[in-house]
């Protein structure tokens, strides 16, 4: 036993899935501890902001600023409100207007900006231009109101005895805070979903969750999968028939589709996620039994076997002493996979619509469904899903590697 | 042996892709692109048939008797203008007329409208309609059967509508009477008896079937359909071409509509372009122009994008133990935060409650004056206000007695599941946010999101009371139609809906208030603005004294955006057409008047 | 062939046992689920109707139509008799469309979708596989990983991210529909190259997945073949490795035949989602509109005659494996 342990974690295989398995769980149990949000609270007003730091504005006014003259501040400035498609578009419309083109260059923000202030009308009608263009120049127009002005920006406050707008505080375009002395900063390192939700914590807690549904669903589907394959591959005889019929029908009807009826069958009241991971156990032990019970019936021939029952041994003695041990190998593979297939299972489940309560956990599956169901793949909103595909990759990969790793370890004739 | 069975397999392949693609299919042509207009968003899977007298069909497109009916192969009498809230003949000809007693209305058809078989338009046909739908209890015919007492051909060109009289020989419902011209086609009478012949008289039989050879008036009809797409081509002999309607015929040759499986898979296809009106949801729409550059544009270029026109409602059930009190009906509505499921939930394509303050009315400018805002304000809250929540319920003597966090009323905790149907997004996303709000008032609200066929099963009986799992409950109200706000209000709050076995209107909560049924069954026959007003705001009054149910955010009529990569012209504010465009995805109302603004990016 | 027959019997008993059961259960099940979908119709038919009475006659009216008053057990022998003749109802949700309608526009889709791209997974999947097998070293390093990582990609998400990588971002291949928006069906070339075209996406989505498994798998018992004694003992004999690849295979490939039997079940699930994503038509969208709707006789239908194929494919790949395997011949004999 110490050695088959001692062999297994020296295969590369193995331990890198392991590695990453371990990682993941780790990051589970320590995460929360480290940060005590409520994963499901919403903390944005509005859907899937970026990942960044978001620093309070508020806060930046009322905290020490400090004078950096940097050169090219302007310049960044102008750039992020005029980009060249920008200009190039500015060109267009003053073309289509009548001026020559060769007076236009897009270089010269200034010249640009006195041509664009002196000839933009957003009542002039050009030739074939859409709305959405026209709306396009106006968005432009009003955005590069004051662009070059060196002016700062002025606070103001009301004046509660007047009721007037009195200049509280001034900032210069030369002002800058310490993001460190601002006492209200929030790092969103994957940003939010579609709900206003921090997608991070909300990814941590729902990996906690997938693992424990995927954990139960493989305890349940290789429970029953053991006890059958053990029960038809040594008893035989009418007990096989009986179980091989099952097993055929089972195969024969879809799990998925199984899944799919039981799930909306049960109804969402009593969805949890402890109830979709009994119920996938329950329709994924198909394989594992087909596996123990080939096993069983290569294994109930041997010599020790025999021994065993000529000493008058019970068959529940038998199966556990002398057929359990020599088949651990496989019930632990059949687990790993198991394990996987129920997280997969889950999360295909939660897309269609029929996975666990949306409001008392998180999964996995359901932070995709979300994503998917708010557009964020058109949007370009990556931060929504992407993570999560790649979280649940990484998970059955692990799982993966695990077992490949121990079915070299098991079959030497597999390592290369 | 691997080279034979590769062979095997790939002739195999082939044989079953061949015998694939000849089941089903029809001799046809490719659509060209810059003559069809495709939209999404109204079809949902495949059509079943063209029975205009049907309401199963599931023929989005052609099929629709609604306030702003769709027009494209039926036709109304009148069409409703949501924007300026008239109606304009389309069938008809000139405004229509009520006699000094207002007990029945006139009107007359126009000399030029035909039907597709050549055949003129008659008044005959309008009273075999009306009678058909009385006879075999169409959905037209249950809708105003208690308002309409007959429809008469006084000649071939003018129609005769008697409105139901009561006791007083006044007419029960006059709103309603003119409401049926703007919202009912007009059906061919002589199809119809060919029809009736085919079903025997058989209502059922009648209403089932699929009609592939109705006869119709108007600019389109069916082309093509199957299970990814249904396809209307344009008729070239619609009347509507002569000057007394339109002047000319409607800028695409062909309508398309590509069935989508869901919201996703449409927007891809309006973010790439083989969409140019889309009737879906499309969340954080603003993202396709503004980081995009799309040429996608909605009928407003800032929130809210649309104009809102229906009031998605949070109905209570008033059954439900420590629901019958005001003060804890009024503290969750105050606490929930109505920015969150704007900004959230609708992606800022609703109006906050700040810029339209809540009431009975929606947003356009046409409703909002109906009442008189200074006598409310006091009333109308603005959402979010947890102190003021919590102190109402603890003036009313409603605390945490046993100290768990949560208030008791009469001893019992409060607790309750607020309910919305599976699959729908925005609401989905709406209910968590009401549920967050009971959470900080100390009031324990879960959500629970059964499947829509559940749903709907239990949330419209009404003669019993609601099951457990439904105490608070979103159902939608009605958006801009000809008896607006009227005929919200009732659906709202009339407690002639409680105890019907199978209630579609309304009221779902079973609020019952004397008073306000008195009100509703005085409006329709009001003339005076200055009563019509008075009684709009006592009924505002009420609704938020009262809050029986509650609004959660204003929704447009129709989503309506577009792509104009290949078709410009479009709906959008400020357009200068007069009468105003509706952006109504171009078939409904009058927003069908948009096909005959449409141009070509690219002539 | 004299050999055979027990065989033949036997597989043949169990395809039948196995195909009443499945019928029995195809009944049962969508008929457990909770909710009155004839509600659902006479609702939807009755919508505005005021008197409680006359959505009493309607709904009357339609469960005799569906014969849903019925005890569960007449109910089941109607249906029996029903399906003998073709007619599988109408359905509850697609009202007036008969479930037959529905089905026969949808089937030819998820058949010449599904069925192509498990053989061709199976197919490219093995190849690779006895490949990586037989040359060892670099080729087989550089499988075995991608195979793993591909093969446990879920369903969804390989079609979500082929979708946002081919469909909307590179824009090589259509990112919806079964064939091209602006086409109407009919003989042309065009036509059919639009169909393939579109055909590409959803068809590999479902492809790379089945490969990566069947990959590994074929690896695995290539080696164990390779390995033998009869091929050392072949290769002493000077026998050329190319007639001895030709038995290593043949015997390698049949665990993987029954493998391929099994995993149909599972090709319909990543069938449904592709289906899902790429808006391609098909039986799985429909089965699960219908069970959103709880529209029993289209589940039934639905769910039985994806039972069917799956059955009959099994049945078909026991009868080839019959002869493939001459174990099978030998058990017969004795």
């Amino acid at each position: 036993m110490k050695h088959t342990i001692r062999q297994v974690f020296r295969s590369g295989k193995f331990l890198l899935g392991f590695i990453i398995f371990l990682a993941l769980l780790l990051i589970t149990i320590f995460y929360p501890l480290i940060i005590k949000d409520a994963p499901l609270a919403i903390i944005g007003r509005g859907t899937f902001f970026p990942p960044g730091i978001y620093v309070n504005v508020y806060d930046s006014i009322g905290s020490p600023q400090y004078t950096l003259m940097l050169d090219d501040a302007a310049a960044n400035r102008i750039a992020s409100k005029l980009s060249n498609d920008d200009r190039l578009a500015m060109r267009d419309w003053l073309v289509a207007d009548g001026i020559p083109e060769n007076q236009i260059d897009i270089n010269n923000t200034k010249a640009l900006l006195d041509q664009w202030e002196n000839n933009y009308d957003p009542k002039k009608q050009v030739e074939g231009m859409t709305l959405a263009k026209q709306r396009y120049y106006l968005r432009l127009n009003t955005s590069l109101q004051g662009l070059l002005s060196t002016e700062g920006a002025i606070i103001a406050a009301n004046n509660p005895q007047s009721g007037a707008l009195e200049e509280s505080d001034s900032v210069a375009q030369t002002d800058y805070v310490n993001i460190k002395e601002v006492p209200n900063v929030r790092v969103l390192p994957l940003g939010t979903d579609n709900f206003g939700r921090d997608v991070l914590t909300e990814l941590v807690s729902a990996l906690a969750t997938s693992l424990k549904i995927g954990f139960v669903a493989g305890t349940v589907a290789t429970l029953i999968g053991l006890v059958l394959g053990l029960l038809a591959g040594y008893v035989g005889g009418l007990m096989d028939d009986i179980i091989m019929f099952f097993t055929n029908l089972f195969t024969v009807i879809p799990g998925f589709v199984l899944l799919i009826l039981i799930s909306f069958s049960i109804g969402q009241e009593h969805r949890g996620a402890f109830t979709i991971a009994v119920v996938i156990g329950f329709t994924s032990w198909v394989w594992t039994t087909r596996a123990v019970r080939a096993q069983v019936i290569s294994l109930r021939n041997r010599d020790h076997v025999n021994l065993s029952k000529l000493s008058g041994h019970s068959v529940v003695h038998i199966i556990v002493a002398d057929i359990l041990p020599y088949i651990a190998s496989y019930v632990v593979m059949a687990f790993i996979l198991q394990i996987s297939f129920g997280i997969l299972a889950e999360a295909g489940l939660s897309i269609l619509g029929l996975g666990p309560k949306t409001t008392e956990v998180p999964t996995l599956g359901l932070m995709m469904k979300w994503a998917m169901i708010y557009q964020a793949q058109i949007l370009g909103k990556w931060w929504a899903y992407l993570p999560v595909v790649v979280t649940i990759a990484l998970i059955t990969f692990s799982m993966n590697l695990m077992n490949t790793g121990l079915d070299q370890v098991f079959n030497p004739e597999l390592r290369d | 042996m691997w080279a034979r069975s590769r062979l095997t397999v790939c002739t195999l392949v082939a044989a079953v892709l061949v015998l694939g693609l000849t089941s089903g299919l029809v001799f046809g042509q490719v659509l060209e692109r810059s003559e069809t207009l495709y939209s999404n968003g109204q079809q949902w899977g495949p059509v079943v048939g063209w029975n205009p007298y049907s309401s199963s069909m599931n023929n989005a497109m052609a099929i629709a008797q609604q306030d702003n009916a769709r027009v494209i192969m039926f036709e109304t009498p009148y069409l409703y203008n949501m924007l300026d809230g008239e109606v304009y003949p389309l069938l008809a000809d000139g405004p229509f007329t009520w006699d000094n007693a207002r007990t029945y209305i006139t009107f007359k058809l126009k000399a030029a409208a035909h039907w597709s078989d050549g055949t003129p338009l008659t008044a005959y046909d309008v009273a075999y309609t009306w009678d058909s739908n009385i006879k075999y209890s169409t959905n037209a015919g249950n809708n105003f059967k208690d308002y309409i007492g007959s429809i008469i051909p006084i000649d071939a060109q003018t129609v005769l509508v008697n409105a139901k009289l009561d006791a007083n020989r006044k007419a029960i419902n006059p709103l309603m009477v003119a409401a049926y011209l703007s919202g009912n086609y007009v059906i061919q009478k002589a199809w119809t008896q060919t029809l009736e012949a085919r079903a025997g008289g058989d209502a059922t039989k009648f209403l089932a079937d699929t009609a592939e050879d109705v006869v119709y008036s108007g600019p389109y009809h069916k082309f093509f359909a199957d299970d990814t797409k249904v396809v209307y081509v344009r008729d070239d002999n619609y009347w509507g071409q002569d000057a007394s309607m339109w002047g000319k015929l409607p800028a695409p040759r062909y309508l398309a509509h590509t069935i989508f499986k869901d919201n996703a898979a449409g927007s891809v296809a309006l973010a790439i372009g083989e969409v140019d009106v889309s009737q879906q949801f499309n969340s954080n729409i603003q993202v396709l122009w503004l980081n995009y550059g799309l040429p996608i544009s909605t009928y407003l270029p800032g929130a809210p994008y649309g104009i809102g026109a229906s009031l998605p409602t949070a109905y209570y059930n008033l059954k439900s133990p420590g629901l019958d009190q005001v003060a804890v009906r009024k503290a969750i509505a105050m606490a929930v935060d109505y920015p969150t499921i704007i900004a959230n939930a609708m992606t800022n394509q609703s109006a906050t409650f700040d810029q339209v303050p809540r009431s009975l009315m929606n947003p356009t400018p046409g409703e909002q004056a109906l009442y008189d805002h200074d006598a409310v304000k006091d009333l109308q809250w603005a959402g979010n206000d947890i102190a003021g929540a919590k102190a109402l319920l603890d003036a009313a003597g409603i605390t945490d007695t046993d100290g768990d966090g949560w208030r008791e009323y009469n001893g019992k905790k409060l607790s309750y599941v607020a309910t919305a149907p599976n699959g729908w997004s925005d609401w989905q996303a709406s209910i968590e946010v009401v549920a967050a709000a009971g959470k900080k008032i100390g009031i324990d609200i879960t959500t629970n999101f059964p499947e829509w066929s559940v749903y709907q099963t239990v949330v419209t009986k009404s003669d019993a009371p609601l099951p457990a799992g439904y105490d608070i409950l979103m159902m939608w109200s009605d958006g801009a139609g000809p008896t607006q706000p009227w005929g919200r209000i009732r659906h709202l709050l009339s407690s002639e809906f409680v105890g019907m076995a199978n209630n579609w209107n309304g009221n779902w909560g079973q609020y019952s208030n004397p008073r306000v049924d008195e009100l509703i069954q005085a409006i329709p026959s009001e003339s005076d603005p200055a009563t019509l007003k008075a009684a709009y705001t006592e009924l505002v009054t009420i609704y938020l004294t009262d809050v029986p149910s509650f609004t959660l955010m204003y929704r447009p009529q129709s989503f309506h955006a577009v792509n104009e990569s290949v078709w410009t012209g479009f709906p959008h504010q400020g357009d200068g057409t007069d009468p105003p465009v509706p952006p109504l995805n171009l078939t409904d109302g009058w927003s069908i008047a948009g096909l005959y603004n449409l141009t070509l990016v690219v002539p | 062939m004299k050999g055979y027959r027990r065989y033949f019997l036997n597989k043949a008993l169990w395809f039948v046992v196995t195909l009443v059961c499945a019928f029995i259960l195809n009944f049962i099940l969508p008929r457990l689920m909770p909710g009155d979908p004839v509600a659902a119709i006479v609702t939807r038919m009755a919508v505005g109707m005021s008197n409680a009475t006359g959505v009493q006659a309607i709904y009357q009216q339609y469960t005799e139509l569906f014969g849903t008053n019925r005890p569960m057990l007449q109910q089941f022998f109607i249906y029996v008799n029903n399906v003998f003749h073709g007619d599988f109802g109408f359905s509850f949700s697609q009202y007036p469309r008969e479930v037959a309608d529905v089905i026969k526009s949808a089937i030819w889709w998820t058949i010449c979708l599904q069925f192509p791209a498990i053989i061709v997974g199976w197919l490219i999947g093995n190849t690779l596989g006895a490949l990586a097998a037989y040359l060892k070293k670099g080729f087989d390093k550089v499988l075995m990983p991608v195979s793993i990582l591909v093969s446990n990609f879920p369903a969804f998400g390989m079609a979500v991210i082929l979708m946002v990588v081919f469909g909307v971002t590179l824009k090589w291949f259509p990112a919806s529909g079964g064939y091209g928006f602006d086409r109407i069906p009919d003989f042309s070339w065009q036509f059919i190259w639009s169909v393939i075209v579109h055909y590409q996406l959803p068809f590999w989505s479902i492809v790379l997945v089945a490969i990566g498994g069947q990959a590994i798998g074929m690896r695995s018992m290539a080696i164990y073949e390779l390995n033998a004694d009869y091929v050392k003992y072949s290769r002493f004999m000077g026998i050329k490795d190319r007639k001895i690849i030709g038995y290593v295979f043949r015997n390698a490939m049949l665990p993987q035949v029954t493998g391929l039997a099994l995993s149909i079940g599972t090709m319909v699930a990543g069938a449904l989602v592709a289906e899902i994503i790429f808006s391609y038509p098909g039986l799985g969208y429909t089965m699960l509109t219908a069970v959103m709707g709880g529209d029993y006789p289209l589940i039934s239908a639905t769910t039985l005659i994806i039972t069917l194929m799956v059955l009959i494919a099994m049945f078909l790949l026991d009868i080839i494996y019959g002869f493939i395997d001459p174990r099978i011949k030998a058990t017969q004999l004795d």
